[in-house]
C-alpha cells in the first residue's frame, strides 16, 4: 500500500521532491540559474529543482509550452512567459491565479505588472524588464533628441555629410519586433493599440500619424534603410557597432556587447535615451522581458510558488542584473545604491527610461493581434499599402478577431 | 493479351498478399490515420487559445472561410504561379543537363557527382547560403549589380514585393534541377542508340533526331519529372520561410507557410486544418489529374 502511494507520487523518488523550472539558460543566465535554483535547494532540503532548458527562439519556446500545457503535462512546474504570453495562458487555463498568498506587488512596476493580470486576477509575478532604448552617438550628436522632428533633422544632418551611413536603424523585419518600434512612435504622437477599455483604436489620426513618420523616416530621402525591413536585433547591433550608424532602437542586452573594443568601434561613444515624442504624445520606451507562472497541473502548487517568491526577491534580482544584466521588474531597487553598481548601464538614464515604459495590449489574442499589425505595418513599410489603408485594415482584422473570441468591448457588440 | 493464371500462380498471388499486408497495415497507420484527424479537425472550430469556444462542429464552415479570406486567396495564386514558372525552367536545365551527362564520355562520373551536388545540399541550408548571396550589402550577386548601377545604391531584393521572389525562384531551381536531371538522364538510357544511327543514315540532323526521336521516347520520363516537381512547388515552405519569412507584407507567402502560420503560432488547430487539407486537395488532385491525363495516354501508346 505505502509502495503504491510512493510510485503515485511520481515527483517524489527517493524521498526527493522533484520541481522542474524551464527557462533561458544561455551563457550567463545559466550560472545564474544554477546558483540560484541551488540555493533555493538548500533552503529546503529534501527538494531538488531541475532546469529545464527551453529554445532561447521565443517563436519555438512558445510552441513548446503550448505543446506541453495543452496536454497537460504537470512539468514544469515553474515557467518563465515572455509578458506577452501571460493572458494567453491564463486565458487558455494552462496557469494558476495567484489566490490568498499572493505575493506582495505594491514594489513592482505598474508597466510590469500590468500585463501580469487577467480579468482582475494575478496570473505571473514580474522577474526582469527589458525597455526599447535609443541609442544614440555622444560623438556625433549634442545630446539626445529632444523631439521627433529633432530626432529627424539631427539624423539627416550627419547621414547627409557622408560621416556615416545611416541615421537611424530599427528592428523593421515582420517580427513582434517590429510591433514594440511602431508602439514606441505610437506613444510618440499619442496613439494606442487597444485603448483602456479594450477597443481597437489603431485606425485613429496619431496612428496613421505614427506609421507615415515611419514610412518616410524609410523612404526616398529618408534617414532609415529600407533594408531594416529584414532586420532583427542583431543586424541592427551590427550597423551601430560597426559605426554605420548615428542612431539605433534596441533593448539592453546590446549595451555590453557595444562596449566591447575587441568588437565595436562606438565602445564609450554612446547614450541610451528613451525615444522621443512628438509635440502630442510622450517619450516611449516598449516593455518586453519576463514574468514567473506556475503551470496549472503542477503536482507541488505550494513549492511551485514558493519557487517563484524566491526567484523574484530582491536578492535574487539584483544578483540577476549584475550577472546577466537584466533590469530589476522592482522599483525599490533603483533607488538603493546596490542597483549602481550591479548594472552596465548609467542608473540615471535607466530611470528615466522606466518613467517612459509602455505595455503591449494585455489579451489572449495578443499574438495574433500582432500578427496581424505586423503583416499590415510590413506592407506599408515596403510601400505596398498607404499607412491609412493599411491601418484601416489591420484595425478592421483585429476587430473581427477579438469578436470571434468573444472578447468585443460591450459597447462594441452589434 | 489476357494470361489465364495457373494453380501455382494464384497460390503465389495469395502469398504475395499476407506479404504486403504489414506494410499495408503501416501506411494505414502511417498516412490514413493522421489524414483522417486533421479532416476532422477542419470539420471544427477549434482555437487553443480560446478554450472557451470549446469545439464545435462547423461543417465546411473552416472553408467557406478560407473562400472569404484574401490572405488565403493570395496565398493560392502565388503558389500556383510559383510552380508554373519554376518547373518548367528546372526541366529545361534538367533536360540540358541530362544530354550533357549523357554525351560526356570521359569524367562520366565526376560530372554526374558534381552535377547532383546541390540536390544533396539540405534545403535549409541552400536557402541561407542563397539569402546571404542576395544580401543587400555583401551579398556576391546584390553588389556587382550595384558597382554596374543595374540596381540603386539601397536596392535590397527582399524588401520589394516581386524581386523578393528572385532568390527563392533561383535557389528552387538550382537546387533541384538536378533531380530532374537523373530521372531524365534515366529516360535517355533507356532509348535505343540503334535508332539514332538508323535515323543518321537517313540524313536526320541532331535537331531533326531530338525532335523526332530523344524527345518523344522520353516524355515518359518527362512526364514523371514534371508530376514530381510540380507536386514539391505547390507544397513549397522552407525556402520563402528561412529566406523572406513571408515578407514583404505577404507578397512570398506561399499557401503551406499561411497554413502553418495559422495552426502554429495563431494555434487555429480548425481553420488551419482546413487550409492543410485545401493544400493537401490540390496537390493530390493535380496528381490524379496529370497522372490520369498524360500517364494513362503515355503508357497507352506504348503497349
Amino acid at each position: 500500500m505505502l509502495a503504491v502511494v510512493w510510485v503515485a507520487g511520481c515527483a517524489e523518488r527517493d524521498g526527493v521532491t522533484r520541481l522542474t523550472f524551464s527557462g533561458s539558460a544561455l551563457g550567463p543566465e545559466a550560472v545564474l540559474m544554477r546558483r540560484q535554483l541551488a540555493r533555493f535547494g538548500e533552503r529546503h532540503p529534501g527538494v531538488r529543482v531541475e532546469l529545464r532548458v527551453t529554445p532561447d527562439a521565443a517563436d519555438q519556446r512558445h510552441q513548446l509550452y503550448v505543446q506541453w500545457l495543452n496536454a497537460r503535462a504537470p512539468e514544469p512546474d515553474v515557467l518563465q512567459l515572455d509578458v506577452i504570453w501571460t493572458a494567453e495562458f491564463a486565458g487558455a487555463g494552462w496557469i494558476l491565479p495567484f489566490d490568498a498568498d499572493a505575493p506582495d506587488v505594491a514594489d513592482f512596476l505598474p508597466a510590469a505588472l500590468a500585463p501580469a493580470r487577467w480579468r482582475g486576477a494575478l496570473y505571473g509575478v514580474p522577474w526582469f524588464v527589458d525597455l526599447g532604448l535609443l541609442y544614440w552617438r555622444t560623438d556625433l550628436l549634442p545630446g539626445p533628441p529632444q523631439s521627433l522632428a529633432g530626432l529627424r533633422d539631427a539624423a539627416r544632418r550627419v547621414q547627409d555629410a557622408g560621416i556615416v551611413r545611416f541615421g537611424l536603424v530599427w528592428q523593421g523585419a515582420r517580427y513582434e519586433g517590429l510591433v514594440t518600434v511602431f508602439l514606441e512612435h505610437l506613444g510618440a504622437f499619442g496613439g494606442g493599440i487597444l485603448d483602456a477599455r479594450g477597443r481597437v483604436v489603431v485606425d485613429e489620426p496619431a496612428a496613421i500619424r505614427a506609421l507615415s513618420f515611419m514610412c518616410d523616416a524609410i523612404g526616398p530621402g529618408g534617414f532609415v534603410p529600407s533594408s531594416v525591413l529584414t532586420w532583427q536585433e542583431e543586424q541592427t547591433r551590427f550597423a551601430f557597432q560597426n559605426g554605420d550608424s548615428v542612431m539605433m532602437r534596441n533593448w539592453p542586452y546590446a549595451w555590453t556587447l557595444l562596449q566591447d573594443e575587441a568588437e565595436s568601434r562606438v565602445a564609450n561613444r554612446f547614450a541610451v535615451a528613451p525615444l522621443p515624442a512628438a509635440d502630442e504624445g510622450r517619450p516611449s520606451a516598449a516593455l518586453g522581458g519576463a514574468q514567473l507562472a506556475v503551470n496549472a497541473w503542477t503536482a507541488n502548487r505550494g513549492l511551485a510558488w514558493e519557487l517563484v517568491r524566491f526567484l523574484t526577491a530582491p536578492e535574487q534580482m539584483l544578483e540577476r542584473a549584475r550577472l546577466a544584466g537584466q533590469l530589476p521588474a522592482r522599483r525599490s531597487l533603483y533607488d538603493t545604491g546596490r542597483l549602481e553598481q550591479a548594472l552596465p548601464i548609467p542608473i540615471d538614464q535607466v530611470r528615466r527610461l522606466l518613467d517612459a515604459a509602455v505595455p503591449r495590449p494585455v489579451t489572449p489574442v495578443y499574438s495574433e493581434l500582432s500578427e496581424i499589425l505586423q503583416v499590415w505595418l510590413h506592407r506599408a513599410l515596403s510601400g505596398q499599402q498607404t499607412p491609412s489603408t493599411a491601418l484601416h485594415e489591420a484595425a478592421r482584422e483585429m476587430r473581427m478577431l477579438l469578436a470571434r473570441a468573444g472578447l468585443t468591448p460591450e459597447e462594441q457588440v452589434p | 493479351v489476357t494470361r489465364r493464371r495457373s494453380g501455382i500462380e494464384r497460390e503465389e498471388v495469395r502469398l504475395a498478399g499476407w506479404l504486403v499486408a504489414p506494410a499495408l497495415v503501416l501506411i494505414l497507420l502511417g498516412s490514413l490515420v493522421p489524414i483522417t484527424a486533421t479532416v476532422w479537425e477542419a470539420l471544427h472550430g477549434r482555437d487553443l487559445r480560446l478554450p472557451w469556444l470549446g469545439r464545435p462542429l462547423v461543417g465546411l464552415g473552416n472553408f467557406g472561410e478560407a473562400a472569404g479570406d484574401p490572405r488565403f486567396s493570395a496565398a493560392l495564386a502565388r503558389t500556383v504561379t510559383f510552380a508554373v514558372v519554376t518547373v518548367p525552367l528546372e526541366l529545361a536545365l534538367g533536360l540540358a543537363l541530362a544530354l550533357v551527362m549523357h554525351a560526356a564520355c570521359r569524367g562520366r562520373a565526376i560530372v554526374r557527382l558534381a552535377v547532383l551536388i546541390p540536390w544533396a545540399v539540405p534545403t535549409v541550408v541552400a536557402a541561407l547560403v542563397w539569402r546571404f548571396m542576395f544580401d543587400a550589402q555583401a551579398g556576391v550577386v546584390t553588389a556587382p549589380l550595384r558597382d554596374l548601377g543595374v540596381v540603386g545604391e539601397r536596392f535590397d531584393w527582399f524588401v520589394h514585393p516581386l524581386a523578393a521572389w528572385v532568390p527563392i525562384a533561383a535557389a528552387d531551381v538550382w537546387k533541384t534541377t538536378p533531380f530532374v536531371s537523373i530521372l531524365l538522364l534515366a529516360g535517355l538510357q533507356t532509348i535505343d542508340p540503334e535508332l539514332h544511327e538508323a535515323a543518321r543514315m537517313d540524313g536526320a540532323g541532331a535537331v531533326r533526331r531530338f525532335v523526332t526521336i530523344t524527345l518523344p521516347l522520353l516524355m515518359p520520363a518527362l512526364v514523371v519529372a514534371a508530376a514530381f516537381r510540380m507536386l514539391d512547388a505547390l507544397r513549397l515552405f522552407d525556402l520563402a520561410y528561412v529566406m523572406t519569412g513571408g515578407g514583404p507584407g505577404t507578397a512570398t507567402e506561399p499557401l503551406s507557410l499561411y497554413a502553418f502560420i495559422v495552426l502554429m503560432q495563431r494555434l487555429r488547430v480548425g481553420y488551419g486544418s482546413a487550409l492543410s487539407v485545401i493544400v493537401f486537395l490540390l496537390t493530390f488532385g493535380f496528381a490524379l489529374i496529370w497522372v490520369r491525363a498524360l500517364g494513362r495516354s503515355l503508357v497507352g501508346e506504348r503497349t
